[in-house]
């Protein structure tokens, strides 16, 4: 099935088939397109509902995972036995969220939701920034991914990591 | 194109029994009003009468064929039409049920849609139309059997205080875009729903889209009757990519979830107003005014 994508919000016009194919192409680029996984755009009212419940914060934010294998080592993609498991999850894009940002640092949205797509599945993998080392693990993946995107695209992305890093 | 009338039609024995308890608003008759008067056996005001003329036993003594309180109504009216105390009650009934409805009714005006759309009413038939660089786009739909069942809701919600927040009535009609190019001889034809999710939660909690896609098709423009015999493309196995492309093109045309939210919007304005109608009109016959 590969990615399922699904657009919950009436907020920002989301041209699906230019995220998909963002999306596939990163997902091409970290060798998991035989794995399905979900991609959902949400406004900030959704986010803010989903992060109050799963997170206790209320407010809206960019981006939510939530990995179906919640042991993997960082890097390690699972081993399914079956078919049926052959899932990562899925990953909540705050959309509106994401297009507050672009509009106040006038910035494109697809670029921005393509290095928030990215952030989002390096934690269906595992990946975590809640220590330094971890947040350097998950800053080197995402340094590679999104080098790699850009060599493939001509673009010039940025790792969310990074950037939030920036900020603090 | 017919296709939404057959499908609403499809709908409407899917839901049949369900319906009833299904929405909040309790439906003003009894089978007393729409059954023939000669069925006696059925009806409970004809039966309340057989029982007064037999002092409550049902054996035995029938009443004679012209006999007395059976047969003359007891309001009498110049349109020679049967009038019973029941008929009364019930106009009576339909009048309060009228003002109640008025009184919920937001605005008597229906909701406009936002993008340049013109609407066409006939009957309960909606039909938006809008013309973009060179191509006519159409959306029909019908009020009938729109609104779906939510009795899962009463039953989740238990406690007094969700059963007094009585949830509004929405309707969600089945959708038909028909995109027509000025070169071609075919219109391009989609058949949208509204997601279940979106309906029956409305806040919060939904996890579908607004609406989807459930079947594509070729169909001669302007053709009224549905051609079975044209390839009916249906989005369940369908390629995920060609299906999103789908959505885009929808998307480009104005047909997209603030478009269908805006829709849902107006069919619920249309069919509020089509049910006071109905009330109306049936307390005119009812009443014989």
């Amino acid at each position: 099935m590969g990615i399922v994508l699904q657009n919950l919000q009436k907020i920002v016009p989301v041209k699906r088939s230019r995220l998909r194919r963002d999306v596939e192409t990163l997902t091409h680029i970290m060798g998991i397109q035989k794995f399905d996984l979900g991609i959902i755009c949400v406004d900030n009212r959704k986010m803010q509902q989903i992060n109050s419940r799963y997170r206790n914060k209320r407010s809206p934010t960019d981006v939510l995972s939530f990995p179906l294998y919640q042991d993997l080592r960082p890097g390690k993609l699972p081993c399914p036995l079956h078919k049926d498991e052959l899932n990562l999850g899925d990953v909540f894009l705050g959309v509106e969220f994401v297009m507050s940002r672009c509009e106040e640092e006038s910035s494109d949205l697809y670029p921005a939701l393509t290095v928030t797509a990215a952030h989002g599945i390096c934690h269906l993998l595992g990946f975590r920034h809640e220590t330094e080392e971890e947040w350097n693990d998950m800053l080197q993946k995402e340094t590679y991914i999104l080098n790699e995107y850009n060599r493939l695209t001509g673009s010039h992305l940025v790792p969310l990591t990074k950037k939030s890093s920036q900020k603090n | 194109m017919l296709k939404h009338i057959v499908r609403a039609a499809g709908a409407a024995v899917r839901v049949s029994s369900a319906t009833s308890s299904a929405t909040t608003r309790t439906l003003p008759f009894s089978c007393a009003a729409l059954c023939s008067p000669c069925s006696v056996t059925t009806q409970p005001i004809t039966r309340a009468l057989w029982m007064l003329s037999n002092n409550g036993t049902s054996t035995g003594y029938r009443p004679k064929l012209f006999s007395s309180k059976v047969i003359y109504p007891s309001v009498s009216c110049g349109c020679g039409a049967l009038h019973t105390e029941g008929d009364k009650a019930f106009g009576d009934f339909l009048s309060d049920e009228i003002k109640e409805e008025e009184k919920l009714q937001k605005n008597k005006s229906l909701p406009k849609m936002s993008g340049g759309w013109d609407l066409e009413m006939n009957g309960t038939e909606a039909k938006l139309t809008r013309n973009m660089s060179g191509e006519k786009i159409t959306v029909t739909f019908n009020v009938n059997n729109s609104i779906p069942p939510n009795f899962e809701d009463e039953v989740e919600q238990g406690g007094q205080q969700k059963l007094e927040e009585k949830s509004e009535i929405v309707s969600a009609p089945n959708f038909v875009v028909e995109v027509t190019k000025q070169t071609s001889k075919h219109s391009l034809v989609f058949d949208c729903h509204f997601s279940e999710d979106e309906i029956s939660h409305g806040e919060g909690e939904e996890q579908s889209e607004i609406f989807a896609i459930r079947e594509v098709s070729f169909q001669p423009e302007g053709d009224l009757d549905w051609k079975e015999t044209s390839y009916t493309l249906n989005t369940d196995s369908l390629d995920w990519a060609l299906y999103d492309h789908l959505m885009d093109f929808l998307a480009d045309r104005g047909v997209d979830n603030t478009f269908a939210d805006e829709l849902m919007e107006l069919s619920t304005a249309v069919e509020h107003q089509e049910y006071i109608k109905f009330l109306e009109e049936l307390q005119g016959f009812v009443k014989c005014n």
